[in-house]
């Protein structure tokens, strides 16, 4: 190889390699459901075992949930009403919604999952991210079956066997954050259950408005739930 | 010397390439950020045994005639012992309703949980091991009027960078009690100011309110932390309020003389 041809290679390496450590597209900002073609979500192809007894007895926990003001969790968390505070550096990524749910962590920074044997179950349960080009993919596990709102949009529910693999990309010049949802678990679905969310980018002088308060001890608040024909 | 004149060339392309991330980066939070960002929790060095402990050794607040009258008992909405008398030894009491889900981020002062700081070009999230956060905006704008502002455990947050440290000033916050006999209104401004030891694991931060017409002078006291392990990560801290453990009971113990 002449000295020319390996002057240009040792270029190319580098300019690839700087190139990329930073293409990593930045989802920082606020983000919101516009709800104009924003959710494309098909029905789920549930198991067999999934009978409507086993659908009933999951409402009634979810309704438990939200009479009680518990905090939401996954996947409730990422259909919020209110905008979703996205926050990325190159080690972790947060998730702060204007609803009652724990914050999201999705850590950029480690390659495996905490340890069954010391992770306690969440509402949001263990993420961790890799960039795949300029689509972020979360991989999440560790829910736990008995908190929060576990209702998944187009049927099925989360379990402590869940799997949920999410992919964030930037569409329309980053002013679109396009989500899909992909949930795996063998005790609920026949197949894989994909859904994809789109959320707006907001103005960047846009901030934070305070949470939804919810009050389990608001007694019109729990006629009204109640009056509903909710389970008690 | 065709080659060499090639070779300096190359040289300067991948040398004005290499630089371009330092470019992007100045448009970015400083060098602070990376000291900054992660998890952390407080270390209790000023005292223990009880909660009082912990904040004896501050100074505590000098305040205007104003700001002492201001001054009254505030109890915690969710206590419900009842008859507010001194409980004997191994005598049961309920301390709580267990409300969950009310009132919002909470109070600005990290408590004993774990939190965490992500900063980004824009904005700083602060964020604990349960629901909300605080923004804090950190592109320049300045605080709304009051009367936009709706008062709250948080408040309206902005920053800016100070030779590597985080320097946070909030008002809007609702009014009540600051810790070592503080006071404040929505209109008391706090300064935090947020400062990690060269070690990269210990940090300082320092709470500084004013207002005149509450502090006789500025009122200042520093809580110190320690970064979580790299292998670290957030807990859910949960709370039901449909569950009856939930609220409670508290038994004293026997005090030793």
């Amino acid at each position: 190889m002449s000295l020319r041809a390996t002057i240009v290679a040792v270029l190319w390496m580098v300019l690839s390699g700087v190139a990329s450590a930073q293409t990593h597209p930045d989802l920082s900002g606020y983000w919101e459901l516009t709800y104009l073609d924003s959710q494309h979500v098909p029905r789920a192809q549930l198991s067999p075992r999934v009978t409507r007894a086993v659908l009933d007895a999951q409402a009634k926990k979810d309704f438990k949930a939200v009479r009680w003001c518990n905090m939401l969790g996954m996947p409730a968390i990422m259909a919020s009403p209110r905008p979703l505070d996205i926050r990325q550096t190159d080690r972790m990524m947060a998730i702060a919604a204007e609803v009652n749910a724990a914050t999201r962590y999705i850590y950029l920074n480690r390659a495996a999952h905490i340890s069954k044997d010391i992770f306690d179950p969440t509402t949001n349960g263990d993420s961790i991210g890799r960039w795949d080009g300029d689509t972020l993919v979360v991989d999440t596990i560790g829910f736990d079956p008995d908190k929060g709102l576990t209702a998944i949009p187009g049927g099925g529910f989360r379990t402590a066997n869940s799997h949920l693999v999410e992919r964030y990309r930037l569409l329309n010049n980053g002013s679109l954050l396009s989500v899909t949802f992909t949930w795996t678990d063998p005790g609920v679905y026949r197949t894989p259950h994909t859904y994809e969310f789109r959320y707006s980018r907001l103005p960047r002088d846009y901030e934070a408005r305070l949470p939804v308060g919810c009050d389990p001890f608001d007694e019109g608040r729990t006629a009204f739930l109640t009056r509903g024909g909710g389970s008690r | 010397m065709a080659v060499m004149r090639f070779a300096l060339a190359a040289l300067g392309m991948a040398a004005l390439v290499l630089n371009a991330p330092a470019a992007l980066n100045a448009q970015g939070p400083p060098d602070g950020v990376r000291a900054l960002e992660g998890g952390w929790v407080r270390l209790d060095t000023s005292g223990s045994g009880n909660f009082g402990g912990l904040t004896a050794g501050f100074a505590r607040a000098v305040l205007t005639p104003e700001g002492a009258a201001k001054i009254k008992p505030q109890r915690d909405p969710d206590d419900v012992d009842p008859d507010e008398r001194p409980h004997k030894a191994g005598e049961p009491y309920i301390v709580t309703q267990g409300r969950c889900g009310v009132g919002g981020p909470g109070a600005i002062e990290p408590n004993s949980a774990a939190f965490f700081i992500v900063p980004t070009r824009d904005e700083v999230l602060i964020v604990r091991e349960g629901p909300g956060g605080r923004h804090v905006y950190a592109d320049g704008r300045e605080h709304p009027p009051l009367s936009r502002i709706v008062p709250s455990g948080a408040g309206h947050s902005t920053a800016k960078w100070e030779e590597g440290d985080l320097v946070i000033d909030t008002v809007g916050l609702t009014e009540g009690a600051v810790t070592a006999g503080g006071w404040r209104t929505p209109e008391t401004h706090v300064t935090e100011r947020y400062h990690v030891a060269a070690d990269g694991v210990h940090m300082r931060i320092t709470f500084t309110w004013t207002d005149a017409k509450i502090y006789a002078r500025p009122h200042s006291y520093a809580f110190e932390f320690e970064r979580l392990p790299a292998d670290g990560y957030a807990f859910e801290n949960w709370c039901d309020s449909g569950d009856p453990l939930q609220r409670q009971s508290v038994v004293p113990p026997v005090q030793l003389p």
